[in-house]
């Protein structure tokens, strides 16, 4: 088993005696997750940071709210996922299958082939089934948490989910049939 | 990949992910724009709340961190009409700076300043923003400048020998206490507070101006883009202009990023071969002011081919834009709102080049035209 793959999860909450999370410490804390969170949605580093950026500034904007919460990180989880799907939703028409993600992927070489395919295949999928796919297998979210991040039921979670997974069993950026 | 190949996709996700090195967290950026938003949500529930909430964030920003002990807020004096905050005669001409709503008819208010009614800099209710501005042949050798002031401080002081009172100036709901002045920029600008307060440091940092090539980190790379201090705030507005796939299969996007850089364009371009993108800033036009017409010629990865993006802030009369190719044919370019004025792109895919660019207003009349273009960067125009 790996290790848990959310991190905004796994950063221990910092509270003040108010009971109130100083937004700085929040924000800094929260901010690689929130980055490879985007990156996940959208294939593309710098727009990744862009959104991660917009969601907490309005956080920020929403702090009291945001700090109240239950669960902070599920509404600013919300937050970025909406951001990311407003700022792809003019762009997606442009997508074509097998496009490469725009930014390069690093690491030891054996696993650069690996990761590129794996973007490659996410960057072929419409941006709620991708989001899927990132909130389940990285965020390791169950269907119910899904859908209040996506703001859908969990039966579109389920159905989305499928899709999405029929359409990486077939994806030639994953090898689909090399096996065969 | 199968059911039972999930934990690979697990594994494979976490690997990928992890292995992105985020940047540092931009917090100041963050902070800033959340700010701003607060502000802006502030002016739609009303002015009196405006006010407050300007007045308090100057003191808030007047003392930042470093500043703890700075001075309690003090009310702004009398608004000068017109939004006018300076205005003279530098070798024959004249000027004016003002604060002004640069936002087409019937949209959101959008305060600028601007330098004789055009060339407009976003402005903020921040008290530590400034700018600076040269004309370049228009107005040779002159530069001109603003610095965003506390409520409490009543001037500041050019080079040690010009005292210039800051004034407070009424646009969009709120009030700015401003500062602005000519100068010459045949030596360095100096900025101090003409009665700093405790706390406050006497000495602002203003860019160098000049309009004398080449340019670096603090002078403008082509007249009109106004320079702004490290402390003013970036981007205001962003927006995908347009998009399509060229013949070829290509995509493309033409974005726009409306800020204190001006209005900053990029084409970006992608195919299987690879990406790349083209950039460039130009200054922001008002609704009564020249359009600026915005080229960024990419030369897209796939051999013998490239193409030409093109932007254009049009007047708000403008009702379509048409854009007649090097083959005579004709195509008319697509118009998006953002922050109230109305930009028109496209793209002109190679070898044709763009001959003739005509404007159309509601009636379908031809009001301008200019084969004036350029093949990169901008020139402006006054249709």
């Amino acid at each position: 088993m790996t290790e848990p793959r959310d991190e905004l999860a796994a950063v221990p909450d910092i509270i003040d005696a108010d009971g109130g999370e100083d937004f700085t410490a929040f924000a800094t804390s929260r901010w690689p997750g929130l980055v490879r969170l985007a990156f996940g949605l959208t294939g593309d580093r710098w727009l990744a940071e862009d959104i991660a950026q917009t969601a907490l500034a309005r956080a920020y904007v929403a702090w009291r709210r945001v700090s109240q919460a239950d669960d902070p990180d599920a509404y600013l989880r919300r937050i970025l996922v909406n951001t990311s799907h407003r700022r792809y939703r003019r762009r997606r028409v442009t997508e074509q299958p097998g496009d490469p993600p725009d930014t390069p992927v690093e690491g030891p070489a054996d696993l650069v082939g690996e990761r590129a395919a794996l973007l490659a295949a996410l960057h072929q999928l419409p941006p709620r089934q991708r989001a899927v796919i990132v909130l389940r297998y990285w965020q390791d979210l169950t269907d119910a948490q899904i859908a209040a991040t996506l703001g859908c039921s969990p039966g579109t979670v389920r159905s989305q989910l499928s899709r999405a997974l029929a359409k990486l069993r077939v994806s030639p950026a994953l090898g689909a049939g090399d096996d065969q | 990949m199968t059911a039972a190949r999930e934990p690979e996709l697990r594994r494979a996700l976490h690997d990928t992910l992890q292995a992105l090195p985020p940047s540092p967290a931009p917090l100041e950026a963050i902070i800033r724009r959340g700010r701003r938003a607060r502000l802006r949500r502030a002016g739609a529930a009303g002015g009196g709340v405006v006010l407050a909430g300007v007045i308090a964030l100057a003191a808030l920003t007047a003392n930042g961190s470093a500043r703890t002990a700075g001075p309690a807020p003090v009310p702004l004096g009398p608004v000068a009409p017109g939004g006018v905050i300076a205005h003279g005669t530098a070798d024959g001409h004249q000027w004016r700076l003002a604060v002004q709503d640069i936002a087409d008819p019937g949209y959101s208010c959008l305060p600028a300043i601007t330098i004789n009614g055009t060339d407009a800099d976003p402005v903020y209710p921040d008290p530590d923003t400034g700018a600076a501005v040269a004309l370049g042949s228009a107005l040779p050798g002159v530069g001109f400048a603003f610095v965003q002031l506390p409520a409490d401080i009543t001037g500041i002081v050019v080079n040690g020998d010009v005292s210039v009172p800051a004034v407070t100036v009424a646009a969009c709901g709120l009030r700015y206490h401003v500062a602005g002045f000519a100068y010459s920029l045949a030596r360095p600008l100096r900025v101090t507070v003409a009665n700093p307060p405790p706390g406050w440091p006497p000495v602002f940092t203003m860019p160098l101006v000049s309009t004398e090539p080449p340019s670096t980190q603090t002078t403008p790379e082509k007249a009109g883009l106004w320079i702004n201090t490290s402390s003013a705030l970036g981007e205001t507005a962003s927006y995908d202009l347009a998009f399509g796939t060229l013949p070829d299969g290509q995509d493309w996007v033409i974005k726009l990023q409306f800020g204190t850089g001006g209005d900053c364009y990029e084409l970006l371009g992608s195919s299987s071969l690879g990406s790349a993108q083209m950039g460039y800033c130009g200054p922001v036009s008002t609704p009564d002011g020249p359009e600026t017409i915005m080229a960024l010629p990419l030369g897209l990865p796939d051999p013998g081919t490239g193409a030409t993006g093109y932007a254009v802030q049009v007047s708000p009369g403008t009702d379509l834009l048409m854009a007649t190719l090097s083959n005579g044919s004709a195509e008319r370019a697509a118009f998006c709102v953002v922050d109230g004025r109305k930009y028109a792109a496209f793209i002109v895919p190679g070898p044709l080049r763009l001959a003739k660019l005509t404007w159309f207003n509601a009636r379908g009349r031809a009001f301008a035209s200019t084969t004036a273009l350029p093949q990169y960067g901008y020139v402006q125009f006054q249709p």
